[in-house]
């Protein structure tokens, strides 16, 4: 049944509002279809948690509390529709800061209790799997998605509508992570992706030859020996020119991750290689998708940077997948700070 | 008129339905980091014992704290959304205030305290009246220790005992028992309740001392902890 198990084009036509709140961005989007953006609203809290150097649980929560309200009233409101054109609210509910997803979670349950419309825990992994089809509805199956952000790292094989596969993830530092923690020793600032991704357009991406962990060595990744070199390196030759600096791990990160794509996307017959998460807006790993994907004659899908990063379009798009395969949550539906990809 | 109540600043998360006729319904929960799972179901339940649609609700009353910052948020989250989804507005009440309005119905002085762990309570001093609670003292955070001095002290000018009530009062009880002039709440008064939060909330109500619905915060009376993922002060990567 796989290829037909999920058939889109039948389903009824449906118009969906998602939040998202699991890590530092505030968001809600309305979504008809699953697939066609109507609104997709995003309060970032960058700025905020730039001081502290990384995200602060609680300044996290905190922010999301003030901001929910307004940011909900302006999707529906860009949208420019009312609230009883609303079919269900689907929203975040794990993986992610506890704090934070309990205040979207409270938000959407208490929305579908006062509207009367349907309610739909979304997995924000899936979610982030799902941002290529906002683009694209009629991608190809079987697709290998390199998942890669400030929060995860992995190799997904996505075989059919809401069946996946996770190859292999992260033993220790997510991607984005890493480029934080290397931007933030180089005195760079905060979030380090953006930033290290600017400068390495100035330096020379051979100029060090970084570490390369675990490159032909099964599915999983591994980051923290990269940083360490990196920062070993800055202490052994303090004069080096940090455009070379973070080029030269900016291509180590890449080259790992687009080596291991490359070889899935060969294994498993896949038609494509799609980038998502916050990372996925890295241009050295999008022009390094781009070239394997020309060698290899496979279809690259690199989505819009608005939809990689966290937002709430992603996260109604797999709540009317998930309405038309499994039905609504139930209005007990909890936060879980660990909840895992379902895969099959 | 009908009042939908919601509170959640302890270990407890409760609702409640009612008005000047008195209470309709409420229902709460004592099951810790279960507040968000607990408090929706819970509101559709006492609406429904109470005959009631949730579109009768005319205000909705929300406990903004102090108390514990994740529980809480989920109360006033809920709050908020369902007043704003239902175009009614809010009306706020404190954690202490309800603790005090609810342990006493004379005019003798109330010091509220609730537990704000890391061996800390939060705590303000009330008066009844017959509309309501005057404040005598700030909400405000502070060692068990020291509020239990205080009352001491202020003990001696007094006629009658002052009255400690609250879940902060029972984790210090040692701390609180036995100072001359201070009489110590029966437990059943140790949490803020939904119940309380709807008669507090009723004559507001009627005065219109509303809140915008995206106007409601949560009273923290603490800074956030400040620690990120990983420490930049460190100065290397962890
Ligand atoms: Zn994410």
């Amino acid at each position: 049944m796989i290829g037909e198990a999920h058939d889109v084009a039948v389903e009824p036509p449906s118009i969906i509002l998602g939040i998202e709140t699991s890590c530092d961005e505030t968001a809600a989007a309305i979504v008809r279809d699953g697939r066609e953006v109507l609104s997709s609203v995003v309060a970032s809290q960058i700025d905020i948690h730039a001081r502290y150097g990384g995200v602060v649980p609680e300044v996290a929560s905190r922010a999301h509390v003030e901001a929910i309200i307004p940011v909900v009233a302006e999707a529906l409101a860009e949208a420019g529709i009312d609230h009883v054109d609303l079919d269900a609210v689907g929203v975040t509910h794990g993986p992610g800061l506890i704090g934070a997803l309990l205040v979207g979670v409270s938000a959407a349950k208490a929305l579908s209790l006062a509207w009367e419309v349907s309610l739909i825990g979304v997995n924000h992994l899936e979610a982030h799997l799902y941002a290529a089809f906002l683009e694209e509805p009629d991608l190809e199956m079987p697709l290998v998605i390199l998942l890669v952000s400030g929060g995860h790292t992995m190799l997904v094989v996505m075989e059919d509508h809401l069946r996946y596969r996770v190859l292999g993830s992260t033993l220790d530092d997510a991607a984005g992570e890493a480029f934080d923690k290397v931007a933030r020793h180089v005195g760079l600032g905060y979030p380090g992706g953006p930033i290290i991704d600017r400068l390495s357009t100035n330096g020379d991406p051979e100029a060090i030859r970084f570490p390369r962990a675990m490159m032909s060595d099964g599915w999983d990744f591994s980051f923290s020996g990269v940083k360490t070199s990196v920062v070993n390196h800055m202490r052994r030759h303090p004069d080096t020119d940090v455009g070379d600096l973070v080029a030269s791990f900016q291509e180590a990160v890449a080259d790992v991750l687009v080596t291991k794509a490359r070889r899935a996307a060969r294994e498993e017959g896949a038609r494509g290689i799609c980038l998502a998460g916050g990372v996925a807006a890295n241009s050295r790993l999008r022009e390094r998708v781009r070239e394997v994907c020309e060698l290899d004659g496979l279809r690259a899908f690199l989505p819009d940077r608005e939809m990689c990063t966290d937002n709430a379009a992603m996260v109604a798009a797999v709540a009317w997948h998930r309405l038309c395969a499994d039905g609504p949550s139930a209005l007990d539906l909890g936060a879980f700070p660990s909840l895992r990809l379902p895969t099959i | 008129m009908l009042i939908l109540g919601i509170e959640s600043a302890t270990g407890q998360v409760g609702c409640a339905l009612g008005g000047r006729g008195g209470l309709l319904a409420s229902a709460h929960t004592v099951r810790p980091r279960r507040h968000a799972e607990s408090l929706t179901p819970q509101i559709r339940f006492i609406v429904d014992q109470a005959g009631v649609a949730l579109s009768d609700v005319d205000a909705v009353a929300v406990d903004v704290g102090p108390g514990l910052f994740t529980g809480l948020r989920v109360g006033i989250t809920t709050a908020m959304s369902l007043a704003w989804a239902l175009g009614v507005p809010v009306v706020t009440a404190t954690s202490l205030e309800l603790l005090a309005f609810a342990a006493t119905t004379d005019g003798r002085e109330v010091m509220a305290v609730v537990d704000a762990r890391r061996g800390e309570v939060f705590h303000a001093r009330y008066r009844r009246t017959p509309d309501g609670m005057t404040q005598m003292s700030s909400p405000a955070v502070a060692s068990p220790a020291a509020v239990a001095s205080s009352l001491a002290t202020s003990a001696a000018n007094r006629g009658d005992n002052v009255l400690v009530v609250g879940d902060g009062a029972r984790t210090h009880i040692d701390v609180f028992r036995g100072i001359d002039g201070v009489d110590v709440a029966p437990t059943g008064f140790d949490r803020p309740s939904a119940a309380a939060l709807v008669s507090l909330a009723t004559p507001v109500v009627e005065r219109g001392e509303f809140v915008d619905p995206t106007d409601v915060a949560p009273l923290y009376l603490r800074e956030p902890d400040a620690k990120a993922k990983w420490d930049p002060a460190a100065g290397t990567p962890s």
